[in-house]
């Protein structure tokens, strides 16, 4: 097996210790680390896909998801000194105030930060001055908006309209998540975007940044 | 009892198990609409009544009022010859890797609050929408060890390419075969399954069991129109989806998120010719 066929491995079997000696192995023996990263991402990729198919679950989604981010935490100091830019955008993610749902928005963090996201998760019932005052704080591009109830669903609307008063809507893109939302309730509170899914939600963020 | 709960008014990060103390009079009016419309029985409102979950939104302190109020509310308004189900919901935190809570503390969150709901007089449990199978046998297992009476274990599937399979990918076998050496006494599926999703899974389920089979389907998948939830399949087609269940095999059933007293009505109708 070569050394991307090895990289593969770890992340499909969500093999965490696997994942970080091929890490340092990439940086120990000097192998090109864009080539590692792109055999890492191109395996989350397939994790996503075979979740997609029903062949993987939650549990194996999340431990592929997190042998990607160790992999990537070891290249990150790297990549940093190259100044080699590689993190994709800046996002912050939280379930509204009012709403303790947190698997859905918890997937799409682990997969977003898999995939290169630097991804700040505020948790579940989080306030919307919070929402804000992070993203600010970080100087986020993206702010990812979880809702699983009908009555909570209404904080998305609230914390847009917030950034409009703030003259900050412009600054960030808004994607929405949750079972109820639909098209419709992207147009009509004047989000970015939602995905069916954490895998599309991935692919969304690249979209709505061009990338 | 929540999609009706939140229609009436329920405030966001409210739990609706908070009503049983604040809103009395409202709690015992939709269990009295659903026993006027036919059913049989009625599930406590204590779905999201353990201490974990009532915890996240800081309202652990009352788990025993909340369970026991429900219970009590339910039983004033009971008519002869209908039951009271103690309902159990999932405890919203999950094992590793998705989350970092253990089995035993699953057990001891649902061995306090089935110990409260069994105090306080229920005829059966229904343990129901567990999207995890472990979960799901710790709370069975803690009702059995309060009591005897019988448990309504139910499982929230998934429809993939592959079949039907848990979030976290428990078989439909497994879910029967655990559950029930776990001491459940009815076996079932409810929740984000359609009511024609629902009629293709009771097969798979009675080919795995002998035990009696409960259905709850949702009234289709929730759309949102006008900034309201709307769930597409109305009471007239979800009761002969319903009929189509029964015939299939299930021996309980009913209407999960996006029924109401209607769909069960149009239930009665086809089932007892009310």
């Amino acid at each position: 097996m070569n050394f991307a066929e090895n990289c593969k491995e770890s992340i499909l079997n969500g093999d965490i210790e696997l994942a970080k000696k091929l890490a340092d192995k990439a940086i120990s023996e000097k192998i090109d680390i864009d080539l590692a990263i792109d055999a890492f991402s191109l395996a989350i990729r397939e994790a996503g896909d075979l979740f997609e198919e029903g062949e993987f679950f939650l549990p194996e989604l999340m431990r592929s998801a997190e042998a990607m981010k160790a992999a990537m935490t070891i290249f990150e100091p790297i990549l940093k000194e190259g100044k080699e830019d590689r993190i994709l955008g800046k996002v912050v993610i939280g379930t509204i105030e009012g709403d303790i749902h947190d698997i859905g928005k918890t997937l799409v963090a682990a997969l977003l930060s898999a995939e290169g996201f630097e991804v700040h998760d505020l948790g579940a019932d989080v306030p919307i001055n919070t929402f804000i005052d992070k993203a600010v704080e970080v100087d986020a591009q993206i702010i990812c908006i979880s809702a699983l109830l009908t009555t909570t669903m209404v904080g998305q609307k609230k914390l847009i309209n917030q950034l409009k008063e703030k003259k900050l809507r412009d600054k960030f893109k808004i994607l929405i998540g949750g079972a109820p939302i639909s098209k419709k309730w992207v147009e009509e509170i004047g989000a970015d975007g939602s995905a069916e899914n954490a895998i599309s939600a991935v692919k969304l963020a690249r979209e709505v940044l061009g990338i | 009892m929540g999609s009706m709960i939140i229609d009436q008014g329920l405030e966001p990060g409210t739990p609706p198990e908070k009503w049983n103390v604040s809103h009395p009079e409202k709690i015992q009016k939709i269990h009295l609409d659903y026993f006027n419309a036919g059913s049989d029985a009625v599930l406590t409102n204590t779905f999201g009544g353990s201490r974990m979950k009532l915890s996240a939104h800081k309202h652990g302190q009352s788990t025993e009022k909340y369970n026991q109020k429900a219970v009590e509310l339910a039983r004033e308004i009971c008519p002869e010859n209908c039951f009271i189900a103690g309902d159990i919901g999932p405890s919203g935190a999950f094992l590793p890797p998705v989350g970092t809570i253990s089995v035993s503390d699953f057990e001891e969150n649902f061995l306090e609050q089935a110990g409260y709901l069994a105090d306080a007089d229920i005829d059966f449990f229904c343990i129901e929408t567990m999207v995890d199978l472990k979960e799901a046998e710790a709370a069975v297992k803690a009702a059995r060890s309060v009591s005897n009476i019988p448990i309504f274990a139910s499982i929230t599937f998934q429809k993939t390419k592959r079949g039907y399979f848990t979030i976290m990918g428990d078989t439909v076998l497994n879910c029967v075969k655990t559950l029930e050496k776990a001491g459940g006494n009815v076996f079932g599926a409810n929740c984000t399954i359609s009511s024609d999703e629902m009629v293709d899974l009771i097969p798979l389920i009675s080919q795995e069991t002998n035990l009696p089979i409960l259905a709850k389907p949702n009234a289709g998948k929730p759309q949102l129109e006008n900034g309201k939830t709307v769930y597409l399949t109305e009471a007239k087609p979800f009761a002969k989806d319903i009929e189509q269940i029964i015939k299939n095999g299930a021996k309980v059933v009913g209407g999960c998120c996006g029924s109401n007293p209607e769909f069960i009505k149009e239930i009665a109708k086809h089932v007892k010719g009310e």
